[in-house]
């Protein structure tokens, strides 16, 4: 059912922007898939039992690589994509060995300085970064001709739509991929009990921070993406309200399925758009919305259907009892 | 097999275990016993690797594992179970099993990521082994049950049996039948004595002593951190220290 369903989706996604009325709905939707893997990604990391607050540190880390490789050193935008994930993966293992030593709550404060430090980075090392006005006129990616035929210079928003639909399903593709793996399963493990995990002979500090690492690729890949589709790029781009949001986009949409991230960065990206009142008040809005959740379908938003069928099954046995 | 040479650790100023000399035997049902806070616990964290020991050194077949990570030492061979939590409850009996076989016959991470017909292969075979394990412990029936929703005493066989599938040579058993009823106790001392006659040699912590010196071969007292005695059972039950630190100095009265 599960590929059929996301057969659907895909397809409607692609012919989506013929719909559309406009550019400012292309740019949600954009937006939209750009939160999808930033929520599937930190929910990667998640599945190791450590809540990282880093996710908006490890963007900023991708959008300025990409920038600066693309802009100082000359490279194609295709080439400094790929090149900002790995920096930024490269980055999260090398602080993931002392991160992960700090178990739950202490692991996500240091995720949360870790971000703070790129952020001061970024203002202060003003001959690399521009300081606190950040970076502007980051070029469009390289043309490219697909088949020969179609040619796709990236200068309007529903090429770059294209573009983030690929690469979400890339990258979904890929979470996917490895959380059915054996590393899925181990993580989980490691979640749940990872002392045991480790007197089995699991190396946990070794899969936290390969989970950590592949986690923040993502992040990374899509600061490149999201900087040069914007054509700029500033040390608060990213901040601290960002990746909570991102964890609330999780949170809503319910961990513990591989798709509750998908629907809650979905929802709760596009609905504030449709609804521009809304939008105004947002951090009060999803505040409400995370809390009701928490208190009401703790499963998130993937978990109602799941619900509503236990309470169906619950009620049919109690009439059936009276 | 296992050579504890010296093995201290302080907590501060508290000796937990005090200059431990222990050598197992290949083969040997092992039972270490003491009074409640003699150490024993402590002295399986120090040879697992989860505490890392101020003084001594412990030789595991010739190698030298003093202070090795948990996961290190478990991968030479030296597996334990724990007092407390002691299994994945949200998996099922199985897949607790399964994760245990983990990396074993080499599976490569990559490889069970793009689902190569090598890695469903190896997976194949890790499941046909964790059910053999499973039947071995008896849990086969229950093989699709959430691990939390099992009793008591069968927890505790889980945890053996997940101890089993990263495949020991030495098993340390920390108190195994712990809050078991009598049923459970016997099944449980079979099932030990199954595993040994399987050729895993037995480290056991038990405060249950009839079961101790029945099922082991030797047993070392601990008190206080310090080894006291070391012997067989009836040399253990007759030995006037190990009563003294059980019932107190005036024991010879009773």
């Amino acid at each position: 059912m599960i590929p059929s369903l996301a057969g659907i989706v895909t397809i409607c996604l692609c012919v989506l922007p013929l719909l559309l009325s406009g550019p400012y709905y292309v740019h949600v939707f954009i937006l939209t898939m750009v939160n999808i893997v930033l929520a599937s990604s930190l929910r990667l990391i998640n599945l190791s039992g450590q809540m990282s607050l880093a996710h908006g540190g490890m963007m900023t880390i991708g959008a300025y690589t990409s920038a600066l490789l693309v802009m100082k050193a000359g490279l194609s935008f295709w080439v400094a994509m790929p090149i900002s994930g790995l920096c930024t993966a490269l980055i999260a293992y090398v602080v993931g060995y002392p991160f992960v030593r700090l178990k739950g709550i202490y692991f996500s404060i240091v995720t949360i300085f870790f971000s703070e430090v790129v952020v001061l980075t970024a203002q202060q090392w003003q001959s690399l970064t521009g300081g606190a006005a950040g970076i502007f006129g980051i070029p469009r990616p390289n043309p490219v001709s697909l088949f020969g035929i179609l040619h796709v210079d990236f200068s309007s928003k529903v090429e770059f739509y294209y573009l983030a639909l690929a690469l979400m399903l890339i990258s979904l593709i890929i979470l996917y991929a490895v959380e059915k793996s054996r590393i899925g399963m181990v993580l989980r493990g490691v979640q749940q009990a990872d002392s045991l995990a480790e007197s089995v002979g699991i190396d946990t500090t070794g899969f936290k921070v390969l989970a950590f690492t592949v986690g923040s690729f993502f992040p990374g890949v899509l600061g490149a993406f999201y900087s040069h589709y914007i054509s700029a790029v500033n040390p608060d781009a990213f901040s601290f309200l960002f990746t909570i949001y991102i964890l609330i986009y999780m949170t809503v949409g319910g961990e513990k399925g591989f798709f509750g991230p998908v629907l809650g960065a979905a929802v709760l990206t596009i609905l504030p758009e449709v609804s521009r009142p809304l939008k105004a008040f947002e951090p009060f809005v999803f505040a409400a919305v995370l809390i009701a959740v928490i208190f009401f379908v703790p499963e998130g938003m993937a978990g109602i259907p799941q619900m509503v069928r236990r309470v169906k099954t619950a009620h049919e046995k109690g009439a059936a009892d009276a | 097999m296992l050579e504890i040479e010296g093995l201290s650790k302080y907590f501060g100023g508290l000796e937990a275990v005090s200059s431990v000399d222990v050598s197992v035997r290949a083969g040997e049902k092992l039972g270490l016993i003491g009074p409640n806070g003699a150490g024993k616990t402590t002295f399986f964290n120090l040879v697992s690797g989860t505490l890392k020991p101020t003084r001594g050194k412990v030789t595991f077949e010739g190698r030298d594992i003093t202070g090795k990570s948990p996961h290190y030492i478990a991968g030479k061979g030296i597996v334990r179970t724990f007092q407390g939590i002691n299994i994945f409850p949200d998996f099922t009996v199985l897949e607790n099993v399964v994760l245990s076989c983990h990396l074993k016959p080499g599976v490569g991470l990559l490889e069970t990521v793009l689902k190569t017909s090598g890695s469903r292969r190896k997976e194949k075979a890790i499941l046909e082994r964790s059910r053999q394990i499973l039947e071995l412990a008896a849990l086969d029936r229950l093989a699709n049950v959430a691990a939390k929703n099992l009793a008591h005493g069968h927890k505790r066989i889980l945890g053996i049996a997940i101890a089993l599938a990263a495949e020991p040579k030495l098993l340390l058993l920390d108190e195994p039948l712990g809050g078991m009823n009598a049923v459970e106790v016997s099944e449980t001392m079979a099932l030990i004595d199954r595993l040994w006659r399987n050729g895993i040699t037995i480290l056991l912590i038990e405060h249950n002593m009839r079961a101790t010196m029945n099922l082991c071969q030797r047993i070392v007292v601990l008190n206080f951190g310090r080894k006291i005695a070391e012997g067989t059972p009836d040399e253990i039950k007759a030995n006037p220290d190990v009563i003294r630190a059980y019932l107190g100095a005036g024991g010879h009265a009773a």
